[in-house]
């Protein structure tokens, strides 16, 4: 019975891996293609189902870590997982006026190239049970550029969209109300700016101790 | 009696050791070391060594046990292992700093008027409710700080310097974000009945949970020793953790009266928070009160939450 499930796991797990892949493949092909016909200003445009469809389908992931189909711990995948779902639907998606913008290119980028090594990455260790060493050392080097790149577009553009927020009012709770609450999406914003400061670091560390880790036990075998 | 006191990584933390009489307390011994290391007491952890390997916990020295009862045998010698707990502070203090904060916060946006900086200009109409409101919160952290310097018996137990600033951060945030909306010049009251029935239920349960205070008191001796003993009388007899019980349900008063967002969040976190405690006093009275060698077996009761937990 347990065999059963553990392949029932695999096959899923890979399914998951491989199809997410697909998605991120083609927003890196949208990008480019676009980059290289019209200009940045429509790159967002050309990406758009891909990325919406394979950016909120990274929630299963949450899921996979809290039932334990996987390892990774949730410290690391929340935050992850919460700053790209705020930037895709927070701020591209909600407000159009930002979608014009460079930094939305280097934000698709930077996004696209990671989740390909990484999805890529787990999609051979499920299906096939091992991956190439040339694999390891992209999934645990490439963070090294594409964290700060990846970083900053994303700080950048929030801190773009802010004044499209603020006049919008857009997911504002304002006073009087019978639950005598509110909420400014204005300043949350600004809140989600700055969780970044100590956010990166802590994310960044984690990445220097994971490829410590890992490469250093492949280097053993 | 020589006592060798050593690091977890094995370094000999007292060179050449501590020579104590063979009638010395673990007091005696943590007085001595305190002397040699200038760490004093209460951030001294001593237990006995493990074998390595082993998934024991390791045995930690009581203070008030004499140094004969941890040599197995061999009675002029013993080995303790020493962990630097950092700065301590009182339970006394760590609980008047983070109750001091609430009661002083609030009022601040009652009185004064704040509300100018956020944008509000103009007159503010207070209800009555946000006066009771304010009384009924003075009075739960006035009351807690009271019972913290006059009902609280605390075993020998300190509480790191780092949680003052954890704990702080909790109860002043909360605080700060409570009184915001309950004094805010745009609430909106609940109708006058949801008021009543949610201040009177909450007040019946703080005069419960102060006299759940009192029965815990009565199970420890004035000089805090007692350890632990199985809860008895009033709600206990039915729910381990009837402080938390009452404390939780006095909240729940309190924003059945109120009702903002901000309040039932707190309300949210703080049974989270209790609840945990809760389960980790009841599994350890389970154990300790297992029934065998003449113990008294722990009674079948409800953890915190009746009837849920």
């Amino acid at each position: 019975m347990a065999g059963f499930f553990s392949l029932l796991r695999r096959i899923y797990l890979s399914l998951y891996n491989w199809t997410v892949l697909f998605g991120w493949c083609q927003v890196l092909y949208f990008v480019l293609k676009t980059l290289n016909e019209s200009g940045h200003e429509h790159v967002y445009e050309a990406a758009e189902k891909s990325l919406l469809f394979a950016q909120t389908a990274a929630v299963l992931e949450i899921l996979h870590g809290l039932v334990g189909l996987v390892r990774s711990p949730i410290t690391a995948t929340l935050p992850q997982i919460s700053s790209r779902l705020f930037l895709t639907w927070g701020i591209l998606w909600s407000f159009p006026e930002t979608r014009s913008h460079v930094l939305v290119t280097s934000l698709l980028i930077s996004w696209s190239i990671t989740e390909i090594i990484r999805y890529s990455f787990f999609g051979f260790k499920e299906t096939f049970g091992f991956t190439p060493s040339w694999l390891l050392w992209l999934r645990y080097s490439s963070f090294l550029v594409l964290y700060p790149t990846g970083i900053s577009s994303e700080v950048g553009l929030i801190y773009i969209a802010l004044p499209f927020i603020k006049a919008s009012e857009k997911y504002c709770i304002r006073m009087p109300n019978k639950w005598n609450s509110s909420f400014d999406y204005f300043y949350a914003a600004i809140a989600a700016m700055g969780i970044y400061i100590p956010g990166s670091p802590h994310m960044y560390t984690y990445m220097l101790a994971q490829r410590k880790k890992a490469l250093s036990k492949s280097k053993r075998e | 009696m020589k006592v060798t006191v050593v690091s977890r990584s094995g370094r000999e933390v007292v060179k050449g050791g501590i020579h104590l009489s063979d009638s010395a307390t673990v007091a005696d011994l943590q007085e001595a070391i305190h002397k040699q290391t200038k760490k004093y007491p209460s951030r001294q952890r001593l237990t006995l060594p493990v074998q390595p390997g082993s998934k024991e916990r390791p045995v930690v020295l009581n203070y008030k046990k004499s140094l004969q009862d941890y040599t197995s045998g061999n009675s002029d010698s013993l080995t303790v292992v020493f962990k630097d707990l950092g700065p301590q502070v009182s339970y006394r203090t760590l609980f008047f700093c983070e109750y001091l904060g609430p009661l002083l916060l609030y009022p601040v946006f009652y009185y004064f008027p704040v509300y100018q900086y956020f944008g509000y200009k103009g007159e503010r109409v207070i209800h009555p409710v946000q006066t009771y409101a304010l009384y009924y919160w003075c009075f739960h952290y006035a009351k807690r700080i009271l019972e913290t310097f006059f009902v609280h018996r605390f075993s020998h137990a300190t509480s790191p310097l780092s949680n003052v600033f954890r704990n702080c951060a909790y109860y002043w945030t909360f605080g700060s974000y409570i009184a915001y909306y309950m004094n805010h010049p745009l609430y909106t009251p609940v109708n006058d009945l949801q008021m009543k029935i949610g201040f009177g239920f909450g007040i019946l349960c703080q005069i419960s949970n102060f006299y759940c205070h009192i029965i815990l008191k009565n199970l420890r001796s004035p000089g805090g020793e007692g350890g632990y003993q199985i809860p008895k009388g009033f709600l206990f007899n039915i729910v381990t953790c009837a402080n938390y019980t009452t404390e939780i349900y006095q909240w729940l008063g309190f924003n059945i009266a109120t009702q903002t967002v901000a309040g039932y969040i707190f309300l949210a976190v703080a049974t989270f928070i209790m609840t945990n405690w809760a389960l980790a006093k009841h599994r350890r009275l389970k154990k300790l009160f297992d029934g065998k060698e003449g113990r008294p077996r722990y009674p079948r009761r409800w953890i915190i939450l009746p009837p849920f937990l």
